[in-house]
């Protein structure tokens, strides 16, 4: 279980105060209007932003003080999430150790990236950028799992499609999901629970 | 960290040795002396005016580059100018004197009144090493404007004017405050060519009135004085720079070809007519050293001297690059860490005292070393170890500031993404390796020709079994073998070249 | 890989040093460098010493004179010479100061009695007489004495008197010929002064691509483009004032371990087989009497030499400097 306890960050002027238990191998889906600090609860999990009080508990550890490298989390930023100067595939390979060619492969057919691996990432569309990293994201073994509007740059076919593999490995790895989102269809597809903020 | 410490180390020992020699410490007493304010004000005019003239002329230059990426012999032109701001000033001041002195195959055309010695022969001097040296530098940040910036600034049709303002100059900012601070200080820190193009006693620099005090009155008091004022007013100025030089902000790299805007005939002439006269003008000093090379004395006993020096200047500059350039590495580490946490200020200083070696006169650093480890070690067999170990400090100041750049703009755009994906060490190296190698080839490069044109410390530690080809010129020189002179001039010249298109070669391949 | 790199040069090194260690006996001496370049008079020097003392003569070298008085100063007593070879007569006084120098033992009266020499440490091995050089072929009257050329307009290169001993040499000739409007002759020099250089070897290198009417050099500098270029357009002007003449010493020091090679090696030095080397490679002049020399000696000018105290001069020297520093001012 993830704990969120009175957890409060500050960004410039604004205080933002956040306090909610999710449950193991539960998807959220988070949803709110701009700037009301969404990414910022993603990137506070993560490690990358300090908060100023409260704690945050992963199977009743705090992991809060915790460096980057040592949480159990996987995180997708909402943009920059490749290397640029190498291909594709290298880019895949680098945040997957012990994952075989195959697996990516295969998840890469599922995701219709399979033809892009051996590309460079400026090759890209937006959409299968996005993919590729969605794809990155959730093969890594940390079973907390961050994604910041994974979908946003993909068409209503291609939403459909990469949200099913999504759920799909969710399911089968036992992740817990977080993903921010401002498509109702996206709630009503994944989500366990909907975290209005 | 622990090469920062072992740098100020050295310093610090070596200002230690010269200390304690003398017992007392700097002598005041000439700060009230005329002469004194005469190097300050001379000091600081000439170099103002140098890295003025230098920066500025650049600056149309690098956007004449910029916009024709199809101009002939573009490769050829940027490596000439590597080849003029690392060329041993002997060669230069020779050919310039040939050139433009009395009897100048230029002169001629320049009029009764003209006279290369004095300010302006000092400014040619200056502006002819460090012009390339900018347009190198103004070039490659030009080329770091995203495509999109072009495709936005078309779409919102701004004016020629609004182009420069808006698009070029954000990109140019933070490097022009950089490189206009190390121009300034290489030139308030000039030497050679001041004494040689000087045309008096009028023009004399803190680093001339250094070397006349520590050498030839042994007045290690004075030379005190002057050296901590020559290290507060560089290291003051390059304080202020680092200061106001804000990170840059910079594109990832984009790969594809660049939409440029197209601009009008008369600015297409006029550009390549610049590019025209900057390459005859870096070549011209560079081919006057022919006639020299042609009457030259091939016997046996030269050409095997040249082939020693050759080997010996090799081996030199290979250790002494490799090892500066692994030595900047490790100093930008603990530079970066502190940028990366917001630590501002504890970087400023930790690069502070990484570039301090760039302030602190060579001189003193030798001299100092000398006197200290003199009684202490035998340094006529061991003298070489010094030599190595002075060049790498004198070059470390380059070889940051050339990868500096690109390692913050690798940490500006991925060091979050690097720490997300929880990579090895290994990895993370492997990645930042294939992202700046083409940065490392070309500063190892400029830092190895740097290595291998020292005499200054060669001077005082070298041995005269071992001869550098660069020392070897001096001593032709100062034996009325002018002609042999030239000839191993220009085999340093070829030497040089040589590494440059292969290392220029290897970079595209990179 | 920073560690072992030195750790080779370090091997390299001790090999080279220990190759002269295991000789019987090492006769080291402090020189300047180009004394032993491989053109300079050093290889022969060596050679032919070598031959009647069963030792092995080691040169080390400084950049110039002066660097090997600062070595001196620096270690003291610890000093691995046992002969200093290479300072010119103006730094004799300041060396004295060191209390390193012996008294010299040698019998001089085969001097040139020109020479005047009365020094009982430094033994002189060679001398020379600083002259504006020319170019014949360029300028067929030359100036026939310094103040003519001070008033003249041909254009000159000289040294720095601060870093160069050529320099410091039309410094004390100026002082000679204008004791008392010193100022006014340098003003009136620098109002045709081409460029000062750091070192004689700038300057006349300048001067050979044509940079100048004149340039401070030595008497027998043409003696060289004689010799080894068969060139004789190059002449030295005479002065009528008389010349400054520069000699250079050697002494053993006081501290040598062994003190009757080191007097054997200033003996050899004034002896007929050294002082007929000495012109033809440092080119410069010998200092003992009826040495046979090379016809290209004999067409150079003879100057009278103006007599100079040298302990009053190496006094005055800094406020000489001071002077020309604020009157050379173009």
């Amino acid at each position: 279980m993830l704990e969120i306890n009175q957890l409060n960050i500050q960004l410039g002027n604004h205080s933002l105060n956040y306090h909610r238990q999710i449950a193991t191998s539960a998807i959220v889906t988070l949803q709110g209007i701009s700037g009301v600090g969404k990414s910022s609860l993603l990137l506070c999990i993560a490690g990358f932003i300090k908060a100023q009080s409260g704690s945050i508990l992963w199977h009743g550890k705090d992991i809060s003080q915790m460096e980057v490298e040592q949480r159990p989390v996987a995180m997708l930023f909402q943009e920059n999430n490749l290397f640029e100067h190498i291909s594709v595939l290298q880019n895949v390979r680098l945040g997957l150790v012990n994952t075989s060619d195959e697996d990516i492969l295969q998840s890469a057919k599922q995701l219709q990236i399979a033809e892009q691996l051996h590309k460079m990432p400026a090759q890209l569309s937006g959409g299968q950028r996005q993919r590729v990293g969605i794809l990155r994201t959730l093969l890594r073994p940390e079973p907390l799992i961050l994604l910041d509007e994974p979908f946003a740059e993909l068409d209503n076919l291609t939403r459909e499609i990469t949200a099913d593999w999504v759920a799909q490995i969710a399911l089968s790895r036992n992740k817990t999901l977080i993903l921010v989102t401002h498509q109702q269809e996206d709630v009503e597809k994944l989500a366990t629970q909907n975290w209005l903020l | 960290m622990f090469c920062i410490l072992l740098i100020c180390t050295i310093t610090l020992l070596a200002f230690y040795g010269l200390i304690a020699f003398n017992g007392q410490g700097a002598d005041l007493s000439l700060l009230k002396d005329s002469y004194f304010h005469s190097i300050l004000i001379f000091s600081i005019k000439q170099a103002l005016l140098s890295t003025l003239i230098s920066t500025v002329l650049a600056w149309p230059i690098a956007r004449a580059l910029y916009y024709y990426p199809n101009l002939i012999f573009k490769r050829a032109f940027l490596s000439l100018a590597l080849l003029c701001f690392v060329l041993p000033t002997l060669v230069l001041i020779t050919g310039f004197v040939s050139l433009l002195g009395r009897s100048g195959y230029v002169t001629p055309l320049l009029g009764p009144d003209w006279n290369l010695y004095g300010l302006h022969g000092i400014l040619l001097a200056h502006v002819y090493m460090n012009l390339p040296f900018a347009i190198r530098a103004f070039h490659s940040q030009l080329q770091n404007i995203p495509q999109s910036s072009w495709l936005l600034a078309s779409q919102l049709k701004l004016s020629y004017w609004q182009k420069i303002c808006l698009v070029e100059w954000p990109v140019l900012r933070a490097n022009f405050s950089l490189t206009f601070g190390f121009i300034f200080i290489l030139c308030f820190n000039s030497f050679a060519v001041v004494l040689a193009l000087g045309g008096g006693p009028q023009s004399t620099t803190f680093e001339v009135a250094i070397y006349q005090a520590l050498k030839y009155d042994f007045n290690i008091g004075e030379a005190l004085t002057l050296a901590w004022s020559q290290l507060f007013i560089a290291g003051a100025f390059f304080l202020l720079l680092y200061r106001s030089n804000s990170v840059s902000w910079l594109s990832k790299d984009t790969h594809g070809n660049y939409q440029l805007p197209t601009n009008s005939r008369w600015q297409k002439i006029s550009y390549s007519l610049l590019y025209t006269t900057t390459f005859i003008f870096m070549l011209t000093p560079l081919l006057a050293l022919l006639p020299g090379v042609i009457a030259a004395d091939y016997s046996r006993a030269i050409i095997g001297n040249i082939i020693e020096a050759l080997s010996l200047t090799l081996v030199l500059g290979i250790v002494c690059a490799s090892t500066a350039l692994a030595m900047a590495y490790a100093i930008l580490l603990p530079i970066r860490r502190n940028l990366l946490q917001g630590k501002t200020t504890r970087a400023l200083l930790l690069q502070w005292l990484a570039n301090h070696s760039l302030i602190a006169p060579a001189m003193v650093l030798s001299v100092g070393l000398y006197i200290l480890f003199l009684p202490i070690i035998d340094l006529d067999t061991l003298g070489m170890i010094f030599v190595v170990i002075l060049n790498i400090m004198l070059v470390l100041p380059f070889a940051i500031q050339q990868i500096r750049a690109r390692l913050l703009q690798y940490d500006n755009d991925y060091a979050v993404l690097a720490q997300s994906l929880k990579l090895s060490t290994r990895q993370k190296l492997q990645i930042e390796w294939h992202y700046s190698k083409q940065v490392f080839f070309s500063t190892f490069a400029l830092v190895i020709m740097l290595a291998m044109g020292d005499v200054a410390i060669f001077s005082i530690f070298g041995s005269d079994q071992l001869k550098t080809l660069p020392w070897l010129i001096y001593q032709y020189a100062s034996s009325y073998k002018i002609n042999e002179a030239s000839l191993a001039s220009a085999v340093l010249l070829l030497l040089y070249a040589t590494l440059l298109f292969n290392l220029e070669r290897a970079k595209q391949h990179a | 890989m920073k560690k072992i790199i030195p750790l080779c040069l370090v091997a390299l090194f001790s090999g080279n040093a220990l190759a002269a260690d295991n000789n019987t006996t090492t006769l080291n001496v402090y020189t300047y460098d180009s004394f032993v370049s491989d053109w300079g008079p050093g290889p022969k020097i060596k050679a032919a010493f070598e031959k009647t003392c069963a030792c092995t003569l080691n040169f080390i070298a400084e950049e110039d004179g002066v660097s090997i008085l600062n070595r001196l100063k620096i270690e003291g007593s610890k000093a691995k010479a046992d002969v200093i070879l290479g300072l010119d007569h103006a730094l004799i006084r300041e060396a004295k100061k060191t209390g390193l120098i012996a008294t010299h033992q040698q019998d001089l009266t085969n001097l040139k009695p020109s020479l005047k020499w009365s020094d009982d440490s430094f033994v002189p091995y060679d001398f020379g007489y600083f002259a504006f050089i020319y170019d014949s072929t360029k300028i067929a009257t030359p100036v026939t004495s310094l103040k003519e050329l001070v008033n003249s307009d041909a254009s000159i290169i000289y040294q720095d008197p601060r870093t160069s001993t050529v320099g410091q040499g039309l410094m004390f000739w100026i002082n000679a010929v204008y004791p008392n409007d010193t100022s006014a002759a340098w003003k009136s020099l620098a109002s045709h002064t081409v460029t000062v250089t750091k070192g004689w070897y700038e300057g006349y290198s300048m001067f050979l691509k044509g940079g100048s009417d004149y340039v401070l050099s030595y008497t027998t500098s043409p003696a060289y483009h004689l010799i080894a270029e068969s060139e004789s357009k190059y002449k030295a002007a005479a002065f009528s004032e008389g010349h400054i003449a520069q000699v250079e010493v050697a002494a053993a020091l006081n501290t040598s371990k062994q003190p009757k090679l080191a007097q054997d090696f200033l003996q050899f030095l004034i002896s007929d087989q050294a002082q007929q080397i000495l012109p033809v490679t440092n080119w410069m002049l010998p200092v003992i009497k009826n040495v046979k020399l090379d016809a290209a000696f004999a067409t150079l000018i003879a100057p009278s030499a103006i007599d100079m105290d040298i302990e009053q001069l190496s006094i005055e020297r800094k406020n000489m400097i001071k002077n020309w520093r604020s009157s050379a001012v173009k």
